[in-house]
């Protein structure tokens, strides 16, 4: 709601320095993309939204103004910052009893199927590896190999690779608990 | 060549540009290799479905609002910090002899700006968690344009134009929009414009037609920026957004060219004040001379505004509680019980409005297929 808050931000740059107005520009211009991708891994709407929270209150601290570096750093700190979350299974399980997953379901049937396959996928994503369930989360959120590089720090020509091996691992992961 | 490394195998259907020619050359006559690249591809296409499910759509407004909140080291109380800040007023569907369409369309839209009318919901900063009715008489809807400064027709409508500003005694009322209501080709350019997911009924009542129709109300922000006259609220601004809004109409299968059932879905209005408490702006808009006692008293019955969204109930209509997929709603219907109408909120902070010219049990049972 950057209309209301104009005057107030304008304030604030005077007395505190404080660029309120250049950082909203920033945060709406990524927080669907973010909130995107933390929601691919936390598997509810508001818990990624939380993490979308944290992530760029963080932003803010670091990048102090200067945001141009700070696109690719949001979207890479989502995915971690996420993964943190379900990796942190105490505190996540107490948020889980709290906060209701929410999302667009058509159906009760499809409910159902949409619970299953979220658990089943944040379950998945637990066992990973970390570097190859961010690669993961990164590429299905759109990244190019590219941006997955930059935000792991491999070559470029090891994005496929780690692809590859995280979905393999994946499909082994889903055969074995079919079977079980 | 050597055989083709999974990596490159994996990369070659998201980005082939950037994999050289002469591995497309080389699965042309490697059978493994391209055996390979199908078991690849079916790894990639099942991961792909794990990931892919109904997007969020979050609310920026929102997020910014709390996020700005904490940066400047106010954070919100816990039980504040999963509540969205919103206000508004959903329009009354309207009845047969005003025009569903006008009274949906408008009304989904006009939130904000006939908001006003509801004085109180203006100021609200939080989610309404629930909808409660608020019974309208002709010489309220007077009062509150008298008030507001804009015709009758305005204020249960919307603004005249898509964008403009007006003076009213205690300040001003700025409003922009990107546009005014207008018909869309199809549900798909509809959601695409809207930002949401629409679900639309599967099974339509008897009489209803299956040729629908898609209108989309671009959002709408306005803002109230209090003057000296609200002493207690000097330099306040209260700025509602509201929108966009997807209304689908279905014809009646024969009679009267109107639409016998609207669905109508918006996100929920969404309120933020630049100081001026919630408690105060309600004081001063309910103490305003020529408000009527009466709806003023209403309104304050109707407890914790901020968690509250008023629905206006025209004069005769009978009003009663109902769930509708489990979320509460209010039923409204009519004094001849020809048409009626449902609204509700979900607890993805959508809005939804079934109206038509219906009986209450064929309204209830579309709306349960929206969920």
């Amino acid at each position: 709601m950057g209309l209301l808050a104009r005057d107030d931000e304008r304030a604030e740059c005077r007395d505190g320095g404080v660029d309120l107005a250049g950082f909203e520009a920033f945060f709406r211009d990524h927080y669907m993309v973010v909130v995107r991708l933390a929601q691919s891994v936390v598997c509810d709407s508001q818990g990624a939204q939380d993490v979308a929270q944290d992530v760029f209150l963080a932003a803010y601290r670091r990048f102090g103004g200067d945001y141009e570096q700070a696109a690719g750093w949001v979207r890479v700190a989502a995915v971690h910052t996420a993964l943190n979350v379900v990796r942190g299974e105490r505190r996540r399980d107490r948020r889980q009893v709290s906060v209701p997953a929410v999302g667009s379901l058509p159906s009760a049937e499809d409910t159902v199927l949409e619970r299953e396959t979220r658990a089943e996928l944040r379950d998945l994503l637990r066992r990973l590896p970390r570097r190859s369930a961010a690669a993961l989360v990164m590429r299905h959120g759109g990244m190019s190999y590219g941006e997955i590089a930059d935000a792991l720090g491999i070559k470029v020509g090891h994005v496929g690779t780690l692809l590859r091996r995280a979905e393999s691992a994946l499909r082994k992961e889903m055969d074995r608990e079919t079977r079980s | 060549m050597r055989h083709v490394p999974d990596g490159v195998l994996r990369r070659l259907d998201d980005e082939p540009l950037a994999v050289p020619d002469r591995v497309s050359k080389h699965l042309v006559g490697c059978a493994r290799c391209s055996a390979r690249r199908v078991q690849i591809a079916r790894d990639t296409e099942r991961a792909a479905r794990l990931f892919s499910r109904p997007q969020l759509v979050p609310d920026t407004d929102v997020a910014w609002a709390r996020l700005r909140n904490e940066l400047r080291g106010s954070p919100l109380d816990s039980a504040d910090r999963h509540r969205r800040p919103v206000s508004g007023l959903w329009r009354r569907a309207r009845f047969p002899r005003l025009s569903l369409r006008a009274g949906l369309v408008i009304g989904a839209v006009g939130v904000a700006v006939a908001g006003t009318a509801a004085a109180a919901t203006l100021t609200t900063i939080f989610a309404p968690t629930r909808v409660a009715p608020v019974s309208l008489t002709r010489s309220d809807v007077r009062a509150i344009s008298a008030l507001v400064g804009l015709g009758d027709s305005h204020v249960l409508g919307g603004f005249p134009t898509s964008s403009g500003s007006r003076a009213v005694h205690f300040g001003t009322i700025k409003w922009s929009s990107s546009g005014s209501a207008h018909p869309v080709s199809s549900l798909a350019e509809a959601t695409a414009q809207a930002g949401f997911p629409v679900s639309l009924p599967t099974r339509l009542p008897a009489g209803v037609g299956a040729g629908r129709q898609f209108l989309v109300q671009p959002r709408v922000h306005a803002t109230v920026k209090f003057n000296s006259t609200a002493a207690a609220l000097r330099g306040s601004a209260v700025t509602l957004g509201a929108g966009p809004a997807v209304v689908a109409e279905y014809p009646a299968v024969s009679g009267p060219h109107l639409p016998a059932l609207v669905v109508a879905t918006m996100r929920r209005p969404t309120a933020l004040s630049s100081g001026a408490s919630m408690g105060r702006i309600e004081a001063f808009l309910l103490g305003q001379p020529g408000i009527p006692p009466q709806l003023a008293e209403e309104i304050r019955l109707l407890g914790n505004l901020r968690t509250t969204l008023p629905v206006p109930v025209p004069a005769g209509a009978s009003v009663r509680s109902v769930r509708v997929a489990g979320w509460p709603g209010i039923l409204l219907a009519d004094s001849s019980h020809a048409a009626a109408g449902v609204i509700w909120e979900d607890g993805r902070g959508m809005l939804h409005v079934v109206a038509g010219l219906l009986d209450s049990q064929d309204v209830l049972n579309v709306a349960d297929q929206l969920g």
